[in-house]
This record gives structure tokens, C-alpha cells and sequence, in this order.
């Protein structure tokens, strides 16, 4: 053993390692299963930022137009609209005066003998309105529209949540389906962790035997079974990212493909280190756990004597 | 120093492994535990050393009254103790240098400690030379000695053997018989568990016999040069 093995928890580390070591082929398809289940959430997980970016984009440009009171003047329009901008919720304004949506009128319809019978211009000014990333859920919105409506200038507020609410319900739809996907994925990691230490608690049961008689504590049999939870979990977090960066990238080429025959930039893009640190360190709480569970329940009456 | 004062243990209602046994081995004793198979020799040295807790009657061991003893307690008692097993349980995924310093490491010794008390036990079972050859390696007896430096490497002030030369021949049992004489005659309490007929006729120690769970008028047969031993047998009651 090496030297920093002859301490308590080092003995246990060498042992845990040793164990990984000299059954090497049991142990890599063990880390496989392990990877393999984990790589699933883990892939949801990296994907979950992007699509909610797709989300975003897609409705980036969903805006409410507030039609303002025929006597409201261009100058209080504009003020308006300049106030509204800094409110919360609000990303942008834009504000369209009278004589502008005329002009726009005029160049969309051919109404000039309509407008020379009336006489004069009957369009109100207008605010578009354009919400923060954030506010772009169907509630927020329809708060904001209230909001906008008790306004003394407004005369009314027009917009369109088909599409917001179309989208939300999707993402809505895979959110779900991906927590539970990664619900019962977890349980299987947790499961093929317990099996393992379960497995390891058999077979070093003589071990364990001998260390008990030689005056050893619950702790001291405990370690080693603890750390090869850790091991397992670490290593197979390891290898779920390293699954999910290969299926990322392959998938990248994808579905840039098909972004663009929609002349969209849309990209799955590559996890980050603290993404990549919290798979990592979610597989290795997760082996700690299976470890935990194989060594109360019910997996007690492998260990020697406890009374 | 062991005491049993009168210690029953009953498995089951009315069947008993042990029933009334009394008796009080000296610091530095060396005494034979003997008996036929399922006299009660194993469950005895179980209650020693804290793996069954007796039905009835009082055990002490260094002073340290088993009544009082809490569960957490029990390994560090252990760990006070030196067991040599027939069948030696050593481990064979590792040295017998590790092997030796596996008691060291469960009681948490630094690593110079471990390499001082391996090397000295090993040294004095004469296996210095073998430290990093796995046991597989060496011969019955040899295991045997390994068993015995792992036992006294951190130097128990108990030693209890159980059948320690059951699987060895006549000469090399000699050997391993020496070896606890030594440990004995350092001041280690030392309480061998056999029924090697051979054994107990070469070696005239003191003897606790065994017989259905109770000991025996042979108990008192031998005194041991300059110990004092009490005994007491179901006769004497």
C-alpha cells in the first residue's frame, strides 16, 4: 500500500481504488450503465438553456400595441411612451404619432379619397410596446395590457398571446416530460450505485469480518463502501458529460442544418464548466446516496454483528 | 485480568452455551480453554471479547465491567485485545506486512508507529523477511505466526487463541506454542481455546474445562509456576 494508505480514510480510498482496480471490467460497464443513465438528464439539463433561448428569440419580437385617445397630443404620446419604457417589465417602446400611422396607412391602402371626405386624420397615435425576455409569459402579459389600459391617455391596448402561449405550453410540455424522464433516471442511478456497493459489501464481507473482531467501528467498515459510492458517482458523472458533449455535438451539426432553412441562428450550445461541475457533482451526491441506502437498507445484515 | 462471575448464555429458552461459569485468570496467565466440540469454548471467548452478551452473571476484563460497557464501546475494547484465529483469517488481496498492520490502522496509529510495531512483531515471530510476500505465499505455520503478530501488534493485554494449531503438525504447533509462552511471560493474559489432546498433555498449564456449558472439577488440575488462579466448578457450588 502506499503510504498515505496506512490512515483511516486512506486505508479506505486505497481500498475503494483497489476494488475499482482489480475488478477493472466489471467496474468500466458499471461506470457505463452508470454514465449512460445519468447522460440523459444530464443532456436535458445542458439543452434546457438553449431552448429556453429558442423560446425567447421566437418571441422576442411579440409586442402590444396601445392605441392612445384621439386628444392625447403628440407630445404627451411621446412623453408616454418614454415613461413606459423605464417601467418594469417593459424592454423597449416605440411611439407612432398620428401623422406617422397615416403615412403608414396611406402607403398600405389606397384610402386618400376615404381620408378627403373626412376631412381629417381619424388614426390615433399609437405606443408599440415591447416587454422584457422575462415578462414574456401569457400572465405577465395580460397584467401589463391591464395595466397599460387604466393609463388616462390610453383608449385601448391590442395584442396577441396565441403564440406566446402556444410556445410556453410546448416548453411547458417538454419541461415535464424531461423532470420526469430524469425522475425515474436517477432512481436507476441510484439503484445501479446501491447494487454495486451492495455487490462490494459481499464480497469483502470476510474483510469486514476480520476488521470487526479487530476492534474496528461501524465508520471504519462503513468508508471504504462510502467512498466506492462516491468513486462510482464521480467517475460515471464523468462519463455522462463526457456522453452528453459527444451527442451535443453531433446533434449541433443538426440542428444547425435545420435552423437554417428557417433563417434561424438558433444553436444547442456547449455546456459551460459550472453546468458541466453540476452534473458532475449531482452523480457523485447521487453515489454517495446509493452508497448510504445499500449500507442501512437493506443491506444491513451483510455487515458483521450489528447488534 | 478475566473474571466470569456467574455468566449464563442461554441461545434459546433452555438452551444454554454457557451456565454458571465462574473463574478469574491473572494478569499474565497462560491457560488452556478445552472442552469437546460444543462445550462452549467458542461462545466463551465470544463473550470476551464482546461479540454475545451473557444471559446472566457479570464479566470483567482489565478491570472494565461489561455491565457498564456501552455498544460504542465495544470495538475500542477490542482493539484492546489480541485473537489469533484457527483458520489465521488472514486477508489475501494484500502483504503480510499489511496484514500485520491492519489492527494498527483501525486504532488510528501514525505511519512510523505502524512501520515500528509491524516490523518489531513480524521480528518476533521471525517473519521479518517475508513482510511483502502475500500470505498465499507462505507455508501453514508461517500464516499461523503472521496471525500471532497481528494479534500481540499492538500490544494487547489479552490474547485469546482460538484452536491456533488446529490445522499445523505437532512441531510447528511446538512453535506456535513457544511463541504465546513468550507473549505470556511479557505479561499478556493469554487464554487458548483447544482440544489438542497432544497440546494439553505436552504443555502443563492451567485449564479450563469445558463440559456441556458448565466447567468442570478438571478446571483446578494444573497451577501455573508463580500465578495464582481461582477457579470455580459446579462442584465447588
Amino acid at each position: 500500500m502506499q503510504k498515505w494508505a496506512y490512515t483511516k480514510r486512506g486505508y479506505a480510498l486505497a481500498q475503494s481504488l483497489s476494488a475499482l482496480k482489480r475488478r477493472a471490467w466489471s467496474s468500466l460497464s458499471t461506470l457505463l450503465v452508470f454514465g449512460i443513465t445519468m447522460a440523459l438528464p444530464a443532456l436535458i439539463f445542458f439543452t434546457a438553456d438553449s431552448l429556453s433561448r429558442l423560446g425567447a428569440s421566437t418571441v422576442s419580437e411579440e409586442s402590444l400595441t396601445v392605441y392612445l385617445k384621439l386628444q392625447t397630443s403628440d407630445l404627451d404620446g411621446a412623453e408616454l411612451a418614454r415613461s413606459l419604457s423605464t417601467q418594469e417589465a417593459i424592454r423597449n417602446t416605440q411611439f407612432i404619432s398620428r401623422d406617422e400611422a397615416l403615412a403608414v396607412f396611406q402607403q398600405q391602402a389606397n384610402i386618400q379619397d376615404a381620408l378627403n371626405v373626412l376631412g381629417e386624420n381619424p388614426l390615433p397615435g399609437a405606443i408599440v410596446v415591447f416587454p422584457t425576455r422575462q415578462s414574456l409569459e401569457a400572465d405577465t402579459i395580460e397584467t401589463l395590457a391591464k395595466r397599460l389600459n387604466a393609463l388616462p391617455e390610453v383608449d385601448r391596448v391590442q395584442y396577441d398571446l396565441k403564440w406566446v402561449k402556444r410556445l410556453q405550453s410546448l416548453l411547458n410540455l417538454g419541461r415535464s416530460i424531461g423532470w420526469v424522464l430524469a425522475g425515474f433516471l436517477t432512481l436507476t442511478a441510484l439503484l445501479v450505485i446501491g447494487n454495486t456497493v451492495r455487490l462490494e459489501l459481499l464480497r469483502r464481507q470476510h474483510e469486514l469480518e476480520v476488521s470487526h473482531l479487530l476492534g474496528a467501528e461501524r465508520s471504519f467498515l462503513h468508508r471504504p463502501m462510502i467512498y466506492s459510492g462516491i468513486l462510482f458517482g464521480f467517475l460515471g458523472g464523468l462519463v455522462a458529460c463526457l456522453i452528453s458533449l459527444v451527442t451535443l455535438k453531433w446533434l449541433g451539426t443538426a440542428s444547425a442544418s435545420l435552423a437554417s432553412l428557417y433563417s434561424s441562428s438558433f444553436t444547442l450550445g456547449t455546456p459551460g464548466p459550472e453546468q458541466l461541475f453540476l452534473v458532475v457533482a449531482a452523480a457523485t451526491l447521487l453515489g454517495l446516496l446509493g452508497a448510504i441506502a445499500a449500507l442501512y437498507q437493506p443491506s444491513s445484515h451483510l455487515l458483521p454483528n450489528r447488534r | 485480568m478475566i473474571r466470569f462471575e456467574h455468566v449464563s448464555l442461554e441461545y434459546t429458552p433452555g438452551r444454554f452455551a454457557l451456565r454458571d461459569v465462574n473463574f478469574t485468570l491473572a494478569d499474565g496467565s497462560f491457560t488452556f480453554l478445552t472442552g469437546h466440540s460444543g462445550a462452549g469454548k467458542s461462545s466463551l471467548l465470544k463473550l470476551i471479547t464482546r461479540l454475545e452478551k451473557p444471559t446472566e452473571g457479570d464479566i470483567s476484563v482489565d478491570n472494565i465491567d461489561y455491565r457498564s460497557l456501552k455498544p460504542r464501546q465495544e470495538p475500542q475494547l477490542r482493539r484492546q485485545m489480541g485473537i489469533v484465529f484457527q483458520d489465521n483469517q488472514l486477508l489475501h488481496d494484500r502483504s503480510v506486512f499489511d496484514n500485520v498492520a491492519l489492527p494498527l490502522i483501525i486504532g488510528g496509529y501514525r505511519l512510523k508507529d505502524i512501520q515500528k510495531r509491524v516490523n518489531a512483531a513480524l521480528s518476533r515471530v521471525a517473519l521479518q523477511h517475508r513482510a511483502h510476500d502475500e500470505p498465499v505465499l507462505l507455508s501453514g505455520g508461517e500464516q499461523q505466526r503472521v496471525g500471532i503478530a497481528r494479534a500481540v501488534v499492538a500490544h494487547p493485554r489479552v490474547l485469546l487463541a482460538d484452536e491456533p494449531t488446529g490445522n499445523l503438525d505437532a512441531q510447528i504447533s511446538a512453535e506456535i506454542m513457544q511463541l504465546l509462552m513468550q507473549f505470556s511471560a511479557s505479561g499478556v493474559t493469554v487464554l487458548v481455546a483447544t482440544h489438542d489432546s497432544g497440546l494439553l498433555n505436552t504443555f502443563n498449564f492451567p485449564r479450563l474445562v469445558l463440559k456441556q456449558g458448565r466447567l468442570s472439577a478438571q478446571s483446578v488440575s494444573a497451577v501455573n509456576t508463580g500465578i495464582q488462579h481461582q477457579y470455580h466448578t459446579e462442584e465447588q457450588i
